[in-house]
């Protein structure tokens, strides 16, 4: 009888598995499902007061204006801790808020700020940022907070980020294999690469 | 099986109802890690750096003696791999695989981390004070310093804290080097290392020079060789003759592979001469008459190879002219071996080559910094001393002669002798072990210094006879170590124990080879009115300073009164065999041993790894009965050592070969153990003229051990077929095949 019943516990486990696969074969915009957990940092960087509209308080500030590499790397990039101090030295309003008393404590040990990494792809995945923003940002134009917004999700209404989406590989292909205009002015479309190796090398 | 457990067979049919489900619900989110990783960004960042995208900075490499200049390519503040500086005459934008390994010498995990007094890890300020102190009352006679090949500022301090200490006991030790060559050459062209043009000549004779593997400047002439071989080059394609007892990655390359008996090699030189002499070029009286004895038949007989072949030579270098004709270690680590390298210098003489292909190179202008070369008389001087107890305070650096000296010359038990022996080291290497204080270094790529090459390459040019050049080593990242310094960090501190007026303004090496550039920045290239600042960045980005140097000419004649050709030593009827220490292109002297790349990198031409073996000629392990893969013992007078057999047609049948770098007893984990060390077991026998250790003049015998292994190597069991495919080429067996008749 205990036997059936590991058999049992086992079976169910793999349907349960099975299930969630089937269930992230198909992809979707965001659901609670593709939330990433709340991730605690450092500083709890409000990016709706930098990124966000102005009707909302926000300063409506390019991503790539603070994640500077995005277009030309690999990697968007956090940017340095002498980055957020040229600004923040002549904003005296804010000065004495303790986020930013926090940032100034940061600069003047010269220490890094340890952020956590909240779009953490496993070692072997190679995602390039510059491909992606150079694609959709500046030959087709889109809006920035469209295209970052692609796998990022609506930032400019975070406070810290926060993962919207799955970035599966699933995920990914998914777009991939849709076709996309090549440029703005084109109607030609082509799709992403489906080589292993341009993700995987 | 615990009774909770599931059952492995109820698992393994569920798996296999559903397996592929369950492998592909493995691909979700399971393995986004959010929030585990820290991103580290950057406090300040210069513009120019981008992460993820690589900077790449000049400096020099100091893997071997050539000095390359090379690009350290830099990522996120970390140093990830070399290139060659495409500005370098020297290398011309390339490498070697040892070089390409030093990334590993700068990260491997077996350095020296903190200062070791008595095997005790201490401050620095310990350390230092134990100098001190053990230097108290101790006359400056009584302190010797040993070092490596050395140049630039770093020999300078050197220089300065022997100066201060009133020493002058300074031994330049080099396990491997062109020592008798130099003194050869010195007397045959004026100089002792002048530039070889492989690039112009129409035919190269090398006697036993594998300047494609380990002479000299191998990138250098790597790259001369691809010019001396391209069938567009005016002087057409050149032809390639190797003269050697054991076949080296150069000998592989060549048209044409002479496997002379060991040790008679300026004899074939003489016996060409004298062939050329028959065949109507003209030659001097004094050269005629000593070369008269010599005719090919003769020297046939004493070389083995036959004189059909002496003959042909002599017409390949009569007809191809400009030809180049070198001398290598093959032929200089005998008794007679610098009379073998005047010999074969001879033949430039004779063929006219002094001057086309033998150039003058000129010299760096400062002579403090000018590179002081390693040999291994020197060593015999050091030991000398050590053994009749005249020094007390050693000093070592960049040298390992407890690894590489011969063990019949008691070198480790004369040292332990010296109260108080020091050793700069990057490894706990034999030295390392043996002294009593361990200052831990800088990998070479966290560290200051300037490098000036022995041998001077030019770029093309007219003034290429005063080319001379400096080039910079910098920190290519941070410190991996907080604890570990720089060699002229060290020497600077200890200086200011001395003299601390006179160096007080300097907080470290850095401000001192700042300031020594600065204040000579019109003699490195720059104007008196160029910006401190800019003047430096520049020179630092750049990597290489061309120096206005010293020209030197090469002497157009010879004269035959200084070659006095002693016949070579016999064999030994109880060591009927020659041992011949190999030098392979990527362990060289052993320095490296501990960089896994150099270990799992297959030997060129047997292709084995991770060990070191005994190559015998087909014939000669036949009659011993000797298969590959038997563990032989190679026993000589003074001692003996056990390794894998190789039979290998490329070899003289009187001779057996072993790589030499081996068999470490420490330094770390990639090199311990590894193989056998066959510096130990060579005889004490020297070269006649420069007391250089005759590498090559220890005989051996080879027994059986009865042991046998699988030979870890590339090629396969059958030598280069692969299994199960077609073999490309007629294969012939290996004891079938005679290389000294082929091509
Ligand atoms: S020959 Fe190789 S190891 Fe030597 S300096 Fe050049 S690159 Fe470095």
């Amino acid at each position: 009888m205990q036997h059936i019943l590991r058999l049992f516990i086992l079976l169910v486990g793999l349907f349960a598995g099975v299930g969630s696969y089937a269930a992230d074969a198909a992809p979707k915009l965001t659901t609670p499902d593709d939330l990433g957990p709340q991730i605690e940092q450092p500083i709890e960087f409000p990016h709706f007061r930098h990124a966000g509209d102005a009707k909302d308080g926000g300063m409506q500030i390019n991503c790539m204006y603070c994640h500077t590499y995005a277009r030309r790397s690999m990697v968007a990039g956090i940017p340095p801790v002498q980055k957020c101090i040229g600004c923040h030295q002549s904003i005296e309003s804010v000065r004495d808020k303790p986020r930013i008393k926090k940032l100034f404590e940061y600069w003047e040990a010269k220490k890094p700020i340890p952020w956590k990494k909240v779009h953490d792809l496993p070692d072997f995945v190679r995602f390039n940022h510059e491909r992606h923003i150079q694609r959709f940002y500046f030959q087709q134009d889109r809006p920035y907070q469209e295209v970052c917004g692609y796998c990022h999700g609506d930032v400019k209404k975070m406070t810290v980020a926060r993962r919207q989406k799955p970035l599966t590989m699933g995920w990914c292909a998914s777009c991939h294999m849709k076709d996309h205009p090549i440029s703005a002015h084109s109607t030609k479309t082509g799709h992403g690469p489906n080589d292993c190796f341009t993700c995987h090398k | 099986m615990k009774e909770n457990d599931f059952n492995r067979r109820d698992f393994l049919k569920v798996l296999g109802w559903g397996g592929t489900a369950v492998a592909l619900s493995g691909c979700g989110n399971t393995s986004i890690q959010d929030g585990q990783e820290i991103v580290t960004s950057y406090v300040t960042l210069p513009s120019y750096v981008i992460p993820s995208i690589a900077n790449y900075f000049n400096s020099t490499c100091a893997q071997c003696d050539a000095g390359c200049n090379i690009m350290g390519r830099v990522r996120e503040g970390r140093v990830l791999k070399a290139e060659g500086n495409p500005n370098s005459p020297i290398n011309r934008g390339k490498m070697c695989g040892l070089g390409q390994s030093g990334v590993q010498a700068h990260y491997n995990p077996d350095r020296i981390r903190q200062p070791l007094l008595k095997g005790q890890a201490v401050t620095w300020e310990a350390a230092l004070g134990a100098i001190n102190d053990k230097l108290n009352g101790v006359k400056g006679e009584q302190v010797a310093f040993l070092t490596g090949g050395m140049s630039g500022h770093v020999q300078a301090l050197f220089g300065n804290y022997m100066d201060a200490l009133g020493s002058k006991n300074h031994f330049s030790y080099e396990a491997i080097s062109p020592a008798v060559l130099r003194v050869a050459n010195k007397k045959a062209y004026g100089m002792a290392m002048p530039r070889y043009r492989i690039d112009k000549a129409r035919v190269v004779v090398s006697f036993g020079a594998d300047f494609l593997g380990a002479w000299v400047s191998p990138v250098n002439f790597a790259q001369q060789y691809a010019q001396f071989r391209k069938g567009t080059r005016p002087e057409g394609r050149g032809v390639l003759v190797q003269v050697e007892p054991k076949m080296t990655l150069t000998g592989a390359n060549a048209d044409s592979w002479i496997g002379i008996r060991p040790g008679t090699e300026g004899m074939l030189a003489l016996g060409v001469i004298n062939a050329l002499g028959s065949a109507g070029i003209k030659l001097p009286a004094d050269i005629a008459a000593a070369v008269k004895d010599y005719t090919p038949e003769r020297v046939g007989v004493n070389t083995g190879v036959p004189f059909e072949r002496i003959n042909k030579l002599a017409t390949l270098l009569k007809e191809r002219s400009p030809s180049l004709v070198l001398a290598g270690d093959a032929a200089e680590g005998y008794v007679n071996g610098s009379q073998n390298a005047l010999a074969i210098a001879m033949l430039n003489h004779v063929l006219g080559n002094v001057g086309k292909t033998v150039e003058a190179a000129a010299s760096v202008p400062f002579p403090q910094i000018a590179p002081t070369v390693g040999s291994r008389s020197s060593l015999n001087k050091l030991n000398d001393g050590l053994a009749a107890g005249k020094y007390k305070v050693v000093f070592s650096y960049g040298a390992n002669p407890v690894f590489s000296a011969p063990a019949a010359m008691k070198f480790k038990d004369n040292f332990v002798k010296a109260d108080f022996k020091v050793a700069f080291a990057q490894y706990l290497d034999e030295t390392a072990q043996a002294a009593d204080l361990v200052l831990p270094l800088d990998s070479a790529m966290e560290d200051w210094g300037t490098v000036v090459p022995e041998y001077m390459a030019a770029p093309e040019g007219s003034d290429a006879d005063t080319y001379a050049q400096m080039s910079f080593r910098q920190p290519l990242m941070q410190k991996l170590y907080p604890d570990t310094r720089g060699v002229g960090d060290i020497l600077l501190a200890l200086l200011k124990q001395r003299k601390a007026d006179e160096y007080k303004d300097f907080e470290d090496f850095y401000s001192y080879l700042h300031n020594a550039v600065l204040k000579n920045k019109v003699a490195l290239g720059g104007k008196t009115t160029d910006d401190d600042d800019i003047f430096w960045d520049e020179t630092l980005s750049k990597g290489i300073v061309p120096l206005k140097g010293v020209a030197g000419s090469v002497s157009a004649k010879m004269s035959a009164a200084d070659l006095k050709l002693s016949p070579a030593t016999g064999t030994d009827t109880n060591y009927p065999l020659r041992l011949i220490p190999a030098v392979s292109a990527s362990m060289r002297d052993g320095r490296n041993a501990n960089e896994p790349w150099l270990q799992e990198s297959p030997d060129p031409l047997t292709t084995v790894v991770w060990d070191s073996w005994v190559e015998i000629h087909p014939k000669t392990a036949a009659k011993l009965g000797i298969a590959e893969g038997d563990i032989v013992e190679v026993a000589s007078k003074s001692g003996s050592i056990k390794s894998q057999a190789y039979l290998f047609p490329g070899i003289h049948p009187d001779a057996v070969s072993v790589p030499v770098g081996y068999g470490h007893e420490g330094m770390g984990r990639y090199a311990k153990g590894v193989g056998a060390n066959v510096f130990s077991i060579l005889d004490p026998v020297f070269e006649q003229e420069t007391g250089e250790l005759a590498l090559n003049e220890t005989n051996v015998k080879i027994s059986k051990t009865g042991q046998r292994v699988i030979i870890v190597k590339e090629e396969g069991p059958l030598g280069g077929s692969q299994d199960g495919r077609p073999k490309i080429a007629v294969q012939v067996q290996a004891d079938k095949v005679d290389l000294s008749k082929e091509v």
